[in-house]
């Protein structure tokens, strides 16, 4: 399902970004960084992206000179249990919270609701924000301490911090153009160890959709950029969509391999997590459409949406992509 | 001097399999070291382990194969004095001191520190 938007724009965006993110290219995009250490002045990891959340949201209302009335809805989403960062962040708001899960996609999935709603007059203006922490993930699923072993150089590294962005239906320089809903894709992959395999499918079938259902060629857009398939999933991807006779090997970038220097980082095939894509649009990418190096861009979150238990019971791990369409305003 | 050479090859011969099952399957190191236990387990069973210490020495006593041996010498030296209830009886009998250092070095450590990254 792709629809079409002419009256959702972007307001303003904060990011917050943690250690790691500073030694990466784009460290200095970020609105702030907090580079001691992984735990923000909190006493445990989780409480330290509960706050970050907190604070990239607090800041966004504070620099967009709004109160919390002026906010129809906040969307968010995160990794945690229960998407509890999200959860808990939002006590301190006066403002109508809808809580949303897709894992790495869980942004793009924010985004998409959150136009429709603008786009349908229902609402002025929404907050879409994710978090992501490497250590909450790590302990959580991704990779205990007890592991006990050097990680294979598939698995992706979970980047850590916040970000909010501001949708309004008041004229800005960029605005969102369309969006095209994800399908869930599973191809019976069982490696939790390379989930850039696994997303990279969704994020070739929401592409080759996207690109369908608005009769346009991949160079319509001057950067096409998927959220965290990592440099393995990024050449699956690649050939995968060449067999549809679709190229996009020209104008195509995944955010895992922005935020993070693999050469020089130890983050073996890129950066993950919800933030990781919302990071690089909201700082990055966003700033560089105002300057006038991309008019068109395409971003495509990716996420594997699987549970643990269910792996641990030998099945698959199905995967989703969202694609949403941003263009400068002329 | 050959005991030196022998535990070398011993124990690195170990981590070797244990790094090609790794590589190339989807076992995880949890899976590779209960499987080097009840190697361990099996091959003291046949009599084949305590025979290895004697040539090996540490090389064979340090990697986790031998906590598998000293499973079933624990249980089976029990179970010769008490019988079948000897099995339940001893089969932590010779490792418990193992694991006891490590329950509560483990308590310790986490009172003392604060995970990083």
């Amino acid at each position: 399902m792709t629809s079409k938007f002419n009256n959702v724009y972007i307001g303003n965006t904060y990011t917050i970004a943690s250690v790691y993110e500073k030694d990466g290219p784009i460290s200095d995009y970020f609105n702030s960084v907090y580079d001691k250490d992984l735990y923000y002045g909190m006493d445990t990891f989780e409480k330290a992206e509960e706050m970050m959340l907190h604070d990239s949201i607090e800041k966004l209302i504070d620099n967009s000179k709004m109160k919390d009335s002026d906010i129809n809805y906040i969307i968010s989403g995160d990794l945690e249990n229960q998407i509890a960062a999200s959860d808990y962040a939002m006590r301190d708001f006066d403002i109508p919270f809808l809580g949303i899960f897709n894992a790495c996609a869980t942004f793009g999935e924010g985004i998409l609701i959150g136009a429709n709603f603008i786009e349908g007059k229902r609402a002025n203006n929404i907050i879409v924000s994710t978090s992501s922490h490497n250590m909450v993930a790590e302990k959580q699923f991704r990779n205990p301490t007890e592991y006990g072993a050097p990680k294979k150089k598939t698995t992706t590294f979970t980047s850590t911090g916040a970000a909010s962005i501001l949708l309004t239906n008041k004229k800005n320089k960029i605005k969102i153009t369309s969006t095209t809903a994800g399908r869930v894709q599973d191809k019976g992959i069982t490696d939790v160890n390379n989930m850039g395999a696994v997303m990279a499918i969704a994020a070739a079938d929401t592409i080759e959709r996207h690109l369908k259902n608005l009769k346009i060629k991949p160079n319509y857009y001057d950067l096409i950029l998927t959220g965290d398939l990592g440099y393995y999933g990024k050449n699956i991807l690649i050939d995968y969509l060449r067999t549809k006779d679709i190229d996009i090997s020209k104008n195509y970038d995944d955010c895992g391999l922005i935020l993070y220097d693999r050469n020089k980082q130890e983050v073996f095939a890129g950066a993950s997590g919800p933030v990781s894509s919302a990071l690089v649009l909201c700082s990055y990418i966003l700033k560089e459409m105002e300057r006038g190096k991309y008019r068109k861009v395409l971003l495509v979150p990716t996420g594997a949406i699987f549970s643990p238990t269910r792996v641990f019971q030998k099945d698959s791990i199905p995967s989703i992509a969202h694609a949403i369409s941003f263009e400068v305003n002329e | 001097m050959t005991t030196y050479i022998y535990a070398f090859l011993f124990c690195g011969f170990i981590c070797m399999i244990a790094q090609i099952i790794l590589d190339n399957t989807k076992l995880t190191p949890g899976h590779v070291t209960s499987l080097f236990v009840v190697i361990g387990a099996f091959l003291d069973l046949a009599g084949i382990y305590d025979k290895l210490v004697l040539y090996c020495g540490a090389g064979a006593l340090i990697p986790i194969t031998s906590f598998g041996h000293l499973l079933i010498h624990g249980a089976m030296d029990l179970a010769t004095e008490n019988g079948v209830m000897g099995l339940a009886l001893g089969i932590f009998d010779l490792t418990s001191a193992g694991i006891s250092v490590a329950v509560v070095c483990a308590f310790i450590l986490a009172l003392i520190f604060k995970p990083k990254h």
